[in-house]
Formats: C-alpha cells, structure tokens, sequence
C-alpha cells in the first residue's frame, strides 16, 4: 500500500485591485453595486477592458441593483470551509436591474425548491465591510436588501488592495524507496541506490537515476558511511514571511561521505555556529531519539527519516583544493 | 534548421517598482502590451495567437494565469499559450513565441511575461511554504564559493559587477533601482546576506511586465521599409539538466554549454566573444555575470572576471554586458527573461535610447532558472545574415 502524507501551503496574498475593480469594491463598502458601461452593455462586475476585444473602457461607472433576477443557479447541498455559507446554498448567476452581465454568486434560499430561474433576490449585506466581494454575504430571495448585524458603515479611505488567505492541502504519495530509507534511518542506518548503468549513488530516499532515468529498486541498496567533510555551505540570512521557522542566519551544508561519491545536499548542521563553518571541515551524523518526531517524506525531495543532521567531529580538517567544486 | 525568419517590430515594459500597487494584473501586463503594439504600429486585432510566461503560480497565489488574463490580452477566441520553465521563463516565452512564427503556424504573436512580487513573497514562494527557505542567493551562494576558488578572481569583481549595472540602470527610464551615489565603498558595506553575496550585490523584488511583438518576414521586411528596424531572430535554444545529481557543475552546467553551442550554430557564430556586440546575461547576482561569460563562451575558461576588471563589460566597452542595468536593477522574476531577450533585441534595432551600444549588429539574451538547471538563449541580429 502505497503511504500518502498531507501537506498544507497557506499564505496571505495581497491583490492589488487596479482603478476598476477598486472602485467596485470601495462602493460595496457604502453597500452601492457598480457597473461600468461598455458600449450598449454594463458589466458587473465592472473590467478594465472590453471582455471580447480587450479595448480599454473608460471609467463610466453606473450603479445598479440592488435587487435582481437569477438566470441560472446550482445547488450546494454539502458546503465546504471555502464556501460562503456554512448552510446548503445556492450558487447562482444573478443579472441586477440595470446590468447586462449576471454576477456569480451565492444565493441562502433555504432548499433547492425556492430557487428558480426568474426568481428576484436582493443582497444581504455584512454589517463590517471591508471591500472585497463577501461584503455581501449573500443574496435572499425577494426585493429587499437586508444587513446582518450592526452596521459600521463605509471604509474610510478607497479601496485599493484586498487580503487573499489561500491555503491548499496536498496528499502526495511516498515512493518505496523514500519508505524503505527512512525506515533504515530508524536504525541508524544510511541508505544509498546503486544505479546499475553509471554506478552514481542516490540517498536520502531518492528512488531513481536522473541521468538514466532507471527505477532504482531494494537491489540497488547499498549501506553509506556516517561521517564526512563539508564541500561547500550556504548561510542564509532569513527573511521574514508567514511560515518562516528561522530568525538566526543560519547554515545548511553539502557532506560528502567518506570514501563515496555521495554529497547530501543542503544539510543541517548541529552544534557548528554560522561563523564557524568552512570548507574541509569534518562532521559526523546525528540521528534522532526514537521519541522525536522525523521527517518521513512527502515532499518533492526524499526525506533523511531519523538522520537530523551533522556535527563537527573534530578531526582535523581535509585539504583538498577541489572539494568546493563537490556541491552535488 | 530550416525556420522561416522571424523578426521582433514591437517591444514594450512597464516602469518596474518594488509595488506596483496602482494597478491589477491585467493592468501591469496592459500597460507592456500596448507599448509594444505601438511600437509595432499595430493593435490586438492584428496578434494572432498569444504567449504568456511567469514564475510559478506560488508566487501571486493565482492558478492558470494565462486564463485569467485571457481576455486582458485580448486573446478571445485566439491560441493562448503558458511557459513554465522557472526562472528562465520570460526566455522561453520569446523562443515559444518566436517558434510559432518560424514553423508557419501565425504570423504575428505577442509574447508576454509579468511578476507582481508584491502580491506575495520570493522567499517563501521559493521555499515551497516551508520555513528556512535558501532562497535563490541562498541556494546560488555555494555556486558562486565555488566559482570564486577555482578561477581565483579577487572579491572586488562581485563589487564592480555591482555598480556597473546600477550604473546602467541609471540610462534606462524604466529600471527599478536607481542608486544616484552607488559606488564600490558602497557596495562593500552593504550587509552580508549569503556569503559571500552582498545585499547590493543581489537583484531586486520587482512587479512588472514585458511584452513583445513577433511576426514573419514580409512583416520584418514591411517594418524595415517604414524606418523602423526589426530584429531578426538568428537562433533559439533552451536547455535543461536534473537540479542534483552526483558530479553536476552548477558552474559549468552542461545545459548551458549545449544552450550556447546551439544558439552560436544557428546563428552561425564560430567566436562569440569576436561577432557577438553585446549581451544581456541574467545576472540576479553579481557573480553571475563572469560564471555566464565564460559558461557561454564570450570568455575562457577561468577568465570572465578579467573582462570585468578591465572595463570591457561595461557600456563603453568592446563587449557589453546589460547595458539596460539587467535583474541586478529590475527583477519582475517571470519577465526577467524575456526582458533580457527584449533588451538584445532593442539594441540591435537601435532602439536602445541612452543605454545603446553604439552599432549593435548582433546581441544575444539569455535567461537561467531553478537550480541553475533551465537555460534559455537567443540571437538577434540587425540583419538576417549579420556575417555575411
């Protein structure tokens, strides 16, 4: 059975809204829906460009709505988080009085059979408005806007740039090979692939030749030393974004293992300060206690499983002039 | 290769900055598009199939771009194409959309390329969302360690780099960075960030577009006849190699030997460093500048750094290298390349303004990516036959 890991990437995108969309969004916050001529037609949304031709529009906004008539809806019987109600809903396309384009958007009619094509809704407005399209929570069936909760009126300055949180879950499938590494690694043992055309030796669970685009499978395995000297290293001087785990500079260096033509690449180093780290020096692995939590794959690269890193053995140095070329 | 001709009648950009913040995405991308088709004397009527390039989709947190911005580009009801090869992207978004042009299959193509990195973040983008992320200095540092050992070039070269583009960037209206007072004293104290690259020693968070007109030869021949010089494409190639595997040179990468060997032969260029005028290299990071110089044979092996030393790469000298001031002044990460790619081309037309090299016959862009892995290149010349 193959082993599937979950991961989740998060981040808080800001949008730049440009002069159209930026005005749409600034007149939601005076709960005001605006279209922009183009021609005989409004949209509405309002563009910055004529949809078929691409020409610039001039800036003609018109105001429509509030109230309008669904042209076409789905129904959402099973909502998901992302969804804009917590309810089953209808997603429908909604042309307000006065535009020739519907607006895609969520329908609380209360069951699939009040929903129909015709059927006249207005929009429930959110009581805080920040300018983005949930400001209108919803529409309702009827002619009538509503506002839910208090409400605190429009946004002080225009609207120019709107908060994106967008966050995506992937289940990716752990290869064999990374399997087998880091169950070798709860040994202590560290585990290399054979290619059997150019003889290059994979770790860190990578399960194939790149350069001979071969599987390399169980028979391929060969067992790797434990101790090495540092080729070549980054230090890194962290920048801050949502998600960064580091403050420090910090350092992550290429081993090359002893009597191998292996380098495990970008390499976390234990007890050897940034300003310590040079070229020639000698380290040796450092698993981890049974008790601490491992790497065990699913990302792009492998996983090292319970080999957390390298730290200075204290040999002396190895001077070999072309040991910074090894940085694969 | 038995291409048809393909010659570049349009170039446009934007006025690049760390925040663009005064306009949407369809509007960044507009503002290059209708900058080309005025230079092109043409309007989106007369685009017949559209190509569109930027860096992954985790740096602005948009899916499929190339649909969003579909009708932006006024590419309703015409082929739309999107180039995904990391950072040498805007490279091959040029070669993409020049490929269509030289097999017959349009005649006129728009080729496109953005990065609105303030939507986002370079870092974490880079670091796939996880924390520690290298970063590109991060990842290119060990490369540049290494380039710095085997060819023993002194550490002001990284420096010099440094202020010859900001120097440049001075001449090009629509550079991002413009440091008035950038000088060596300068760079030297600006803090370490990747040892052993500088902060100034190190490209900028740009948003951004370019944009491009290619069409065919009755097209190149007809702009020509109207006073206005198109390029003319002499040859294409990008290359790819595995980002690690025992024995790999980020240094020397393969791909780029084989990019450069390819391009020279259609090109027909037997001594680059003789017949080639100028070239627009994709340096985010001052010592990239000779590690490309040499990995594409305008220097020998071990040898870029002396063209640095000495003067030749800058504007006045006999081999320029961005003379537009290049990523180290403008980094729209998706755009850089095909900036890299239009700026070759603009000095071969002469349209260069303040930063043309005097009698620019034949210039090459190049753009890399990921872990030094993707390569794309071309030559442009004035002429179609440049040697002749």
């Amino acid at each position: 059975m193959t082993r599937f890991l979950a991961s989740t990437i998060t981040f808080p995108y800001k949008r730049s809204l440009g002069p159209v969309v930026g005005a749409f969004m600034t007149a939601l916050t005076e709960r005001r829906i605006l279209g922009i001529r183009n021609g005989e037609t409004v949209l509405v949304p309002p563009m910055e460009w004529d949809p078929a031709t691409g020409a610039e529009l001039e800036h003609d906004f018109v105001e429509v709505g509030p109230a309008g008539t669904v042209k076409s809806w789905t129904w959402v019987s099973a909502p998901s988080e992302q969804h804009p109600l917590a309810h089953p809903f209808a997603f429908a396309l909604i042309q307000l009085d006065g535009a020739t384009t519907p607006l895609l958007h969520a329908v609380d009619a209360g069951s699939a059979e009040a929903m129909a094509e015709g059927g006249r809704v207005a929009p429930r407005w959110r009581g805080t408005r920040l300018g983005r399209i949930d400001d209108i929570v919803c529409f309702v069936p009827g002619e009538t806007p509503e506002t839910e909760g208090e409400d605190t009126g429009p946004a002080e300055q225009p609207v120019e740039r709107m908060d994106y949180l967008a966050s995506i879950t992937y289940r990716n499938p752990v290869p064999d090979a990374t399997d087998r590494a880091v169950e070798a690694s709860k040994d202590h043992r560290l585990l290399g692939l054979r290619c059997p055309t150019c003889q290059r030796v994979y770790a860190g669970g990578r399960g194939y030749c790149p350069i001979d685009a071969l599987e390399l499978g169980p028979d391929c395995e060969v067992e790797l030393p434990h101790a090495g000297t540092i080729t070549n290293y980054s230090i890194v001087t962290p920048v801050q974004y949502p998600g960064q785990t580091e403050t420090e500079p910090f350092v992550r260096a290429f081993v090359l293992l002893d009597g191998t033509d292996v380098i495990v690449p970008y390499a976390a180093v234990i007890d050897l300060p940034a300003d310590e780290v040079r070229v020639g020096q000698r380290v040796a692995a450092v698993w981890a206690s049974p008790a601490e939590e491992i790497d065990e794959g699913g990302g792009m690269g492998g996983a090292w499983g319970a080999l957390i890193g390298w730290i200075p053995s204290g040999e002396p140095d190895v001077a070999d002039p072309d040991l910074v070329n090894r940085i694969f | 290769m038995s291409a048809r001709p393909c010659a570049v009648v349009g170039i446009g950009q934007t006025h690049h900055k760390s925040r663009r913040l005064d306009v949407s995405f369809g509007g960044l991308v507009r503002e290059a598009v209708f900058r080309a088709l005025d230079d092109a004397r043409m309007t989106m009527a007369d685009i017949d199939a559209v190509v569109l390039g930027k860096a992954p989709d985790l740096f602005e947190g948009v899916m499929k771009p190339e649909l969003y911005l579909s009708d932006a580009l006024g590419a309703v009801g015409k082929p739309m194409f999107r180039v995904h090869t990391a950072g040498s992207v805007g490279g091959t978004t040029a070669i993409v959309a020049a490929s269509h042009v030289q097999v017959g299959k349009h005649r006129t193509v728009l080729a496109v390329a953005f990065e609105k990195q303030s939507e986002g973040n370079a870092q974490f983008a880079l670091g796939s969302g996880r924390g520690a992320s290298l970063g590109a200095g991060g990842a290119f540092a060990p490369f540049i360690r290494a380039y710095i050992h085997r060819s023993r070039a002194p550490e002001h070269i990284g420096w010099k780099v440094a202020v010859k583009d900001r120097l440049n960037a001075l001449r090009n209206p629509y550079a991002h960075l413009r440091i008035e007072d950038i000088s060596i004293e300068k760079v030297k104290a600006s803090p370490m960030m990747w040892e052993p690259i500088r902060f100034l020693e190190s490209c900028p968070s740009s948003d951004g577009a370019c944009a491009m007109v290619l069409t065919d030869e009755d097209g190149g021949k007809a702009a020509a006849a109207d006073g206005r010089p198109p390029a003319w494409v002499l040859g294409t190639s990008s290359r790819s190699e595995p980002p690690s595997f025992p024995g790999r040179d980020p240094v020397r990468p393969a791909a780029a030997l084989q990019c450069a060997a390819d391009v020279y032969s259609q090109a027909g260029i037997t001594e680059p460093r003789r017949q080639i005028d100028m070239a627009e290299l994709y340096v985010p990071f001052s010592w990239h500048e000779p590690i490309w110089l040499e990995a594409f044979g305008l220097a020998d092996e071990g040898e870029g750094w002396k063209l640095v030393d000495d003067g030749t790469t800058e504007l006045g000298g006999s081999l320029p290298i961005n003379a537009s001031g290049g990523v180290l002044s403008s980094n729209p990460i998706g755009a850089s390349g095909l900036l890299r790619f239009a700026e070759a081309a603009n000095q071969v037309r002469g349209a260069a303004g303040e930063h043309q090299v005097e009698g620019a016959k034949v210039a090459i862009g190049m753009a890399y990516g990921a872990n030094s892995q993707y390569f794309s290149t071309w030559a442009v010349g004035s002429s179609l036959q440049p040697f002749a």
